[in-house]
């Protein structure tokens, strides 16, 4: 290997950036090399020069006006970027609850269902009858019908308003919900 | 003026300090007093990086620094909070000071702008002589390539470890520790022939 090869490992041997081996190697060099222990001298003096910059400083008024500079921006940031994924997060939200709420609407109508079935449960325990008032019987069957679709009850009542809250407290979404299924 | 030593690797802190994911979480929320917290708690890492990177001209670095903290604003709600948070902010550092440079590039060179001076604690002839050499230094690091700059500002300057360093330059650490070598030897090659043009 040549001085300039060992130039290159010498400068990290100075900064002890070599694993044993290497460095072990490069001492032993250094020992028979009167050049590289010139080169490793100078790499160590300009390398004590380099690290002195970190003592380097800046006025604490630099400081403050990138602070400054900085947060007087963020507004504009914030509702360029921000703002929309809030707003797409909030209609993903409200169209999964209209789905959620579609979903229910059949589920409203049971109590009508229950109702029609009710009259069958006294035919069934009822005694045997003779097949003339069995006819008869089921002739009324369509009246019983409609007469209890007749009945049951319109489903009436104040409409639900739900309130949703999001992480930007500025936006609240309130749902109103006609629960009569309109 | 205020003596800021640097902020070492070692001392970083990392985000997954718990205090420190709390800030980041309430920043992410839209605390404006949490990225503060955290702008103040990284500025001079920030700045003084800068200032390596752009051969000390204080205009550029705080430009860059501008740009690293609203950049890390707009990528708050990307933000991996497991993720080392020093190393992820040195990163984007590194890649605005290089648009920025390369921005200066196209524009007419201003004269070097001083940053403030070394703390005054010592003789006149001390405190010059200092000054002197830090001008130096940043020269020899101003004729260095960008890679290379960047490396030995990293590890030479902040004291970040050679893997820390592949890893914010996105290189492996064989290449790191040629651009190590190389920047040291080209740094020393200057400031001798600074030294006997003077002599």
């Amino acid at each position: 290997m040549s001085c300039a090869e060992y130039e290159l490992l010498i400068a990290l041997y100075v900064e002890g950036d070599l694993p044993a081996g290497e460095a072990d190697a490069i001492e032993a060099h250094l020992e028979s090399c009167h050049r590289c222990r010139e080169v490793a001298a100078e790499l160590g003096e300009s390398q004590a020069a380099l690290k002195a910059l970190r003592a380097d400083s800046v006025e604490n008024q630099v400081f403050q006006d990138i602070r400054r500079e900085v947060l007087r921006r963020l507004p504009a940031t914030r509702a360029t970027v921000v703002w929309p994924k809030y707003a797409i997060a909030a209609t993903l939200v409200m169209a999964l609850f209209a789905g959620w709420l579609w979903h229910l609407r059949p589920a409203a109508s049971l109590p009508a269902a229950s109702l029609e079935v009710r009259p069958i449960a006294p035919l069934i325990s009822a005694p045997p009858v003779a097949p003339a008032r069995a006819q008869q019987a089921v002739a009324s069957l369509p009246r019983l019908r409609k007469h209890h679709r007749h009945t049951v009850p319109a489903f009436k009542s104040e409409p639900l308003l739900v309130k949703m809250l999001t992480d930007d407290p500025q936006v609240v979404i309130y749902w109103l919900i006609d629960q009569n299924g309109g | 003026m205020q003596e800021l030593a640097l902020t070492m690797a070692a001392d970083c802190i990392d985000a997954q300090e718990p205090e420190f994911a709390r800030l980041v979480k309430r920043a992410k929320a839209g605390d404006t007093a949490a990225f503060e917290a955290i702008l103040v708690r990284y500025e001079r890492q920030v700045l003084l990086t800068a200032l390596r990177l752009l051969n000390r001209n204080l205009e550029d670095a705080k430009d860059a620094a501008q740009q690293v903290f609203l950049r890390l604003h707009r990528s708050l709600g990307q933000l991996d909070e497991s993720r080392h948070f020093a190393s992820w902010l040195y990163r984007i550092t590194v890649n605005v000071c290089r648009d920025v440079q390369r921005a200066r590039a196209r524009r007419p060179t201003a004269p070097l702008e001083e940053a403030g001076e070394p703390a005054v604690s010592e003789s006149v002839e001390e405190t010059l002589r200092k000054r002197e050499q830090m001008r130096m230094i940043y020269a020899a690091l101003a004729t260095l390539p960008e890679r290379e700059r960047a490396a030995i500002a990293l590890r030479d300057l902040e004291g970040l470890e050679t893997k820390e360093v592949a890893r914010i330059l996105g290189c492996s650490e064989v290449t790191v520790r040629s651009q190590i070598s190389n920047g040291r030897v080209k740094i020393r090659n200057f400031v001798k022939r600074r030294q006997k043009g003077v002599s």
